[in-house]
């Protein structure tokens, strides 16, 4: 039967049991660190899903469903993670047969774990040697190297190419009839057969054994200590993840009179997940590589926040450390301390905002949340900003001068631009739709939203809409000028108080008129009537128009005929993409009536923001390249007739792209809805 | 320093105006804000408190509504409010409210006056200097920079075609113009607090005033609306002759040449 | 009995402001239908050349009070002596135009004599009841007041170009009176340092009257001197929209718009600004809007009082041109 000798040429090995437990014993002592780092934060019940959350770690560990999407690093990644899962499989049956009685490495099993640890490791060894290449000759600009880095590779690639000279040393003195199946082995051991003789290949074999056997308590014991915690981290994370509507911030209740602070301003008002994700975060710079502050040039950069964090949080761990020893100390001294305790000052150390994270950094952010989408272990970025926006905002009125008008426009008017709140149904009900107030028993509330009712760009989209729905017969009414801004952008802003005030008041014109169904023409509307509103009492069934135009084309309501022969380039709003997931509606629709879609370089759930969202719609642009020109230049090079979007901001942002380029007469930047308009 | 800042709430810069059934200006359903260039008076009134130490208090006039203004200014920073809240004071014009507000203002010790330097609902622009006079103080119109030092300022003020500076002791009026700063935007720990400050109410008896003492001095025959502009009008013609038409157009027709 | 109409003449440098005189031509209008005479008061120093021009403007009485401390407008100076000739004069109406010096003038002056004050009126009518009546612009122009009074004086500050100025009649003559200065001690705790008129006669946007604002039709820095050309003829700020500073044609400071500044003049001259909302944002309450541009699906012509769909660049010069022959008139 096929098997081998476990610890052939070795004696004493029971000895590394003594090294495990001391390994184990520091591995422990890292983990405890962390894990106290970790509760420097706030509570937070992350054990809500655990089905899902083990769902979540087969897919996007064990199937490396993110990690793959970008296909260099994550075949690298894959090669080196499946390389070791095998190794470690074997390594554990090795060890049960061994030490634990379990009579079963022999027979297929013996030969499979041989073909496998062969193959595998062999992938690891190739990822490993491809990582570095990428690390250090290559060097993307989305790596940043630490000796962490270099010692975690060395130490991998020296397990793995001893593995593979044990075995090679062991197949060249023993002959075994099924070297075959270790092919390494049998590959390292024509050399070292032709090199060395017997007594030398044992002294080789039985000291690389050590060795080996040393590097793997040496990889226990670093582990909590290095990236390669991410092992267990990232998974863990992945459990840990928000589920359910994606980048809602937290509610702040305004009625709570005894609430003295607003946002988060300290490190240690973040929940531990937020300071735990600073230690999932091994600084892969996907994130980066996808945010369109940081590729348009802008200080903003999302691994750095992050990482910046993560080393505020060991300065705080350590100073609270200090600070517990003075305290023990005094209390130690009774009497004498309780003087000197008042002298002893209390550890501010570094801001969190302004000194760790420039308040820029915090203003630039368009919350696209590509950063987020691309980071295969799910480290949260965008709530972050939005909290830290909302000390800025509420506690300390720190803000750009732009979005004091924004925010007072919003106030007043209900609208960003500040346009009087009594022209808002002006323009719909010139279309001939009725407000609820007319019509209380219309189905669906159509909601344009402040751009479709006040921005004359925006209004040929409603009107566009409006007439589509009235062809397929839709019984609809607005609010008219019942309704207000969604508040989207004084939230994202971190005025949770206008926001607020903005929502509750919606919602009861909403709730008082037995509003149950919305058509959105906003991906922003869209998204915070559907996901956001509910947080405050507003639960309604809201489709954005893309989505219900669909429908309605599918179910044979709307019947459009072949748009001209056009070619289109869609882009896909953040909103209603990686927020919402509709990527395949809108490009249906495109289809529907005949038009060729192109793709840009960046699309789906790596489409590149407009650069309006978060607010930054009402602020200016001062550093770096302007991103919607950036994105422009993506439409460009692909040469379409057309851009389509289907939101307003996109739709501001590309006309004026369009316009920056002078390429006016090439190509147009149109509303789904306006495309579908030609057709009818 | 005692700081005293006068603000008016008046409508909001986009409320559409028209005419109630007695032909006075409709306020159904208009917003109100704090007028704008009062906003400037606070926000100095909070920055020389700051410096300076003392207190801030902010006095208006007008009806329950008006507590939203006061509450505002609260928010922003100012100490204290104080509201006159008598419907007699409709029936008053400028100089009549100059009497009330220098009898409100006597109620406290004050350094420095700060006032919008025009209200934009009737745009009179009165009623700050009015005030001084009644008190028997200086002011200065329109101040673009104040300096303070002790009892002295040194306040540089707009005028036609450029800037003029003007030193003035303590007690004195300043009139604020857009440029003396950029106002602060309340924060919401403010606005928690500003419910909690003291906002005193007063009416026209408690200042020992009564209607006969503040009979008004203008009358109001009545009230009109402009006649609808016409939509844009795009002149024809060559470019010089639209040149020619438009320059005849703004002198004659818009006279805004 | 009170009688006359005054007018608070104004002057600087010994140059009677237009506004005065435009004062003068309409007092001298209602003069010539009511029989008031009218008043003109001058005060400064070393003005006696001042009195021809004002009777050829239309004054029956010219007062002239001449000091030292009147030489610059003080507001504790001229309300002293001014409180003190009128409580003399007892003219029916008190008028003066409504600029710097008259809106810090005429609200301290009429609360010292106790009067009313009608100010920034756009309209003055002779009337049969009350003598005058007024009209004033009232949130922002969107409504008017007509107002008036029963207790004489009737006082008003009147907006400048409200009146054309009449052609002088220098064959017209006046009585002229030379009045001490009586100022009161008290009258003088506000000291005046320094006036400084601005060198650039270009004011400051926000605080312009009327505003040339150029925008992507400009198509680069060179040209913005056909705009200043403009501005400088009738003393107007220069503003751009934000795709010109964005391109850096302009800095951020001249930008109009919702991320700019919000400028609300009398009259605004759109030059290749094709008027997104966000540019609207910025200027949309000024109280004339021209829009030139060569796109007539502009938006900006949607807001336009006034469009000339054209090549601004050729537009532009011939319109300097016009503006030219209108301020030399």
């Amino acid at each position: 039967m096929a098997t081998r000798q476990v610890y052939w040429n070795v004696e004493g090995h029971h000895w590394l049991y003594l090294f495990f437990i001391i390994a184990l014993a520091i591995f422990v002592y890292g983990v405890y660190k962390r894990v106290k780092l970790w509760k420097l934060g706030q509570p937070d019940n992350r054990w809500k899903d655990v089905w899902p959350g083990i769902k979540d770690v087969i897919v996007y560990t064990f199937a490396h469903k993110r990690i793959l999407k970008d296909a260099y690093p994550g075949l690298m990644h894959a090669g080196i993670f499946y390389g070791f899962l095998f190794l470690a499989f074997a390594t554990a049956i090795i060890t049960l047969q061994a030490d634990f009685a379990l009579n079963i490495f022999h027979g297929w099993l013996y030969l499979f774990i041989k073909v496998t640890a062969n193959l595998f490791g062999l992938a690891a060894l190739i990822g490993i040697v491809v990582a570095a290449y990428r690390r250090y000759i290559q060097r993307p600009d989305r790596l940043d190297n630490k000796p962490d880095d270099a010692i975690t590779l060395v130490l991998l690639f020296t397990i793995l190419l001893t593995g593979f000279v044990i075995q090679g040393a062991r197949i060249a003195v023993v002959p075994d009839p099924w070297a075959g199946y270790a092919f390494v082995g049998q590959w390292m051991s024509i050399p070292l057969k032709a090199m060395l003789n017997e007594a030398q290949l044992l002294s080789l074999h039985v000291f690389l054994w050590w060795l080996h056997l040393a590097l793997a308590m040496a990889f226990i014991a670093y582990f909590p200590y290095s990236k390669l915690f991410h092992v267990l981290l990232g998974p863990l994370n992945q459990f840990f993840r928000n589920r359910g509507p994606i980048g809602i911030p937290e509610p702040i209740d305004f009625e709570d009179e005894s609430l003295e602070t607003f946002g988060k301003s300290q490190l240690r008002e973040f929940s531990w997940k937020a300071l735990f994700n600073t230690d999932v975060c091994l600084r892969c710079g996907r994130c980066q590589d996808n945010c369109p502050a940081y590729l348009s040039g802008k200080h903003l950069n999302p691994k750095r926040i992050i990482q910046d964090m993560r080393v505020l949080m060991e300065e705080t761990g350590a100073a609270v450390q200090a600070q517990n020893k003075v305290l023990a100390q005094a209390a130690g001294q009774e009497a004498a301390a309780a003087s000197e305790s008042e002298e002893t000052e209390e550890w501010t150390g570094r801001a969190l905002i302004g000194e760790v994270i420039p308040e820029d950094d915090l203003w630039a952010c368009t919350t696209c949340r590509s950063c987020e989408q691309q980071c295969p272990v799910f480290v949260e970025h965008v709530d972050k900003t939005i909290d830290m926006r909302r000390n800025l905002v509420l506690m300390e009125t720190r803000f750009p001068a732009e979005a004091q008008l924004a925010f007072k426009n919003m106030e007043n008017n209900g609208n960003p631009w500040g346009i009087g709140w009594t022209t808002r149904a002006d323009f719909i009900t010139g279309l001939g739709v009725k407000t609820f107030e007319e019509d209380p028993t219309a189905e669906y509330l159509y909601w344009p939203g402040c751009s479709g009712a006040f921005d004359a760009r925006n209004q040929k989209v409603s009107a566009s809409l409006v007439k589509l729905l009235q062809a397929a017969g839709v019984h609809f009414a607005i609010l008219g000028n019942e309704e207000k801004c969604c508040g989207d952008s004084a939230r994202k802003l971190g005025n949770e108080y206008l926001f607020y005030s903005l929502a509750t008041e919606n919602i009861e014109v909403m709730n008082n008129y037995g509003v149950k169904k919305i058509i959105t023409q906003c991906p922003h509307c869209y998204n915070f009537l559907k996901n956001e509103y509910p947080q405050l009492g507003g639960n309604f069934e809201v489709i954005h128009h893309t989505v219900f135009l669909l429908d309605l084309v599918k179910s044979g309501k709307l019947k459009l005929s072949n748009a001209d022969k056009k070619t289109v380039t869609y882009h896909d709003s953040c909103y209603l993409g990686r927020y919402n997931q509709i990527y395949e509606q809108p490009r249906e629709l495109l289809k529907a009536v005949g038009l060729d879609i192109k793709e840009m370089a960046h699309t789906g759930e790596k489409s590149f923001c407009c650069g309006a969202g978060g607010g930054r719609m009402w602020l200016e642009e001062h550093e770096g390249q302007r991103i919607n020109e950036m994105r422009t230049d993506e439409a460009i090079a692909v040469k379409p007739d057309y851009v389509g979007t289907a939101c307003p901001f996109c739709l501001t942002m590309f006309a004026d792209g369009i316009a920056a380029r002078e390429v006016g007469e090439e190509l147009k930047a149109l509303d789904v809805a306006e495309i579908l308009e030609k057709a009818l | 320093m005692n700081i005293v800042v006068f603000i008016k709430q008046t409508f909001d810069t986009e409320a559409k105006i028209v005419l109630d059934g007695n032909g006075k200006i409709d306020a159904n359903g208009v917003n109100l804000i704090i007028n704008p260039y009062d906003e400037f008076a606070i926000e100095e009134g909070i920055r020389l408190k700051e410096k300076f130490g003392g207190e801030v208090t902010v006095v208006s006039m007008g009806g329950p509504r008006a507590q939203e203004a006061i509450r505002t200014a609260l928010a922003m920073g100012i100490d204290k409010g104080i509201l006159v809240n008598d419907p007699e004071v409709d029936n008053t014009d400028e100089y009549g409210r100059a009497q009330i507000l220098a009898k409100a203002i006597a109620q406290v010790p004050y350094d420095v006056i700060l006032v919008g330097r025009i209200a934009i609902d009737d745009g009179a622009s009165q009623i700050a200097v009015r005030l001084a006079e009644a008190l028997s103080i200086p002011s200065v119109s329109s101040v673009l920079k104040l300096e303070v030092a002790g009892t002295q300022a040194t306040a540089t003020r707009e005028i036609d075609g450029g800037t003029e500076t003007i030193e003035v002791s303590f007690p004195a009026v300043i009139t604020a113009q857009k440029g003396l700063n950029e106002p602060r935007y309340p924060s919401v720990a403010g606005i928690m607090k500003a419910k909690k400050k003291p906002l005193q109410t007063l009416t026209l008896a408690d200042l020992g005033l009564s209607a006969g003492d503040l009979s008004p001095k203008m009358i109001i025959n009545e009230y009109s609306l402009p006649t609808p502009r016409q939509g844009g009008r795009k002149l024809a013609g060559d470019a010089a002759q639209a040149a020619n038409e438009l320059a005849k157009l703004l002198r004659e027709e818009a006279k805004v040449l | 009995m009170a009688k006359g109409i005054m007018i608070i003449v104004e002057q600087r440098n010994l140059q009677i402001r237009k506004v005065s005189l435009e004062l003068l031509s309409q007092a001298r209008k209602i003069a010539d239908a009511t029989g008031e005479p009218v008043v003109a008061v001058v005060l400064g120093q070393g003005i006696d050349e001042l009195a021809a021009t004002v009777a050829a403007s239309g004054a029956d009485k010219v007062i002239l009070i001449d000091d030292a401390k009147l030489a610059e407008y003080t507001t504790g100076a001229y309300t002293s002596v001014l409180n003190k000739l009128i409580r003399k004069e007892e003219p029916q109406a008190v008028l003066i135009g409504n600029t710097a010096v008259g809106k810090d003038l005429a609200p301290r002056l009429a609360q010292r004599l106790g009067v009313g004050l009608a100010s920034d009126c756009t309209g003055m009518e002779a009337d049969s009841n009350s003598f005058l009546t007024f009209k004033r612009p009232i949130y922002a122009g969107k409504a008017f007041a007509h107002l008036t009074s029963n207790v004489r004086p009737i006082m008003a500050t009147i907006r400048p170009n409200t009146f054309p100025v009449a052609a002088p009649d220098a064959a017209r003559q006046a009585e002229v009176v030379k009045e001490a200065a009586e100022i009161d001690a008290a009258d003088l705790v506000a000291i005046l340092k320094e006036v400084a008129i601005a060198a650039s006669k270009r004011p400051e946007l926000t605080e312009a009257n009327i505003i040339v604002s150029g925008g992507r039709g400009m198509k680069g820095p060179e040209n913005y001197n056909i705009l200043e050309d403009l501005a400088d003829v009738v003393g107007a700020a220069v503003g751009a929209s934000r795709a010109a500073v964005d391109s850096g044609w302009k800095e951020h400071k001249f930008q109009v718009g919702q991320t700019g500044k919000t400028v609300a003049p009398t009259l605004y001259i759109a030059c290749g600004i094709s008027g997104a909302i966000q540019h609207l944002a910025g200027m949309g309450s000024s109280k004339f809007i021209v829009a030139i541009n060569k796109d007539p699906e502009a938006n900006i012509f949607n807001v336009a009082d006034y469009g000339i769909v054209g090549d601004l660049f050729e537009v532009v010069p011939l319109l300097t041109e016009e503006f030219k022959k209108l301020v030399n008139e």
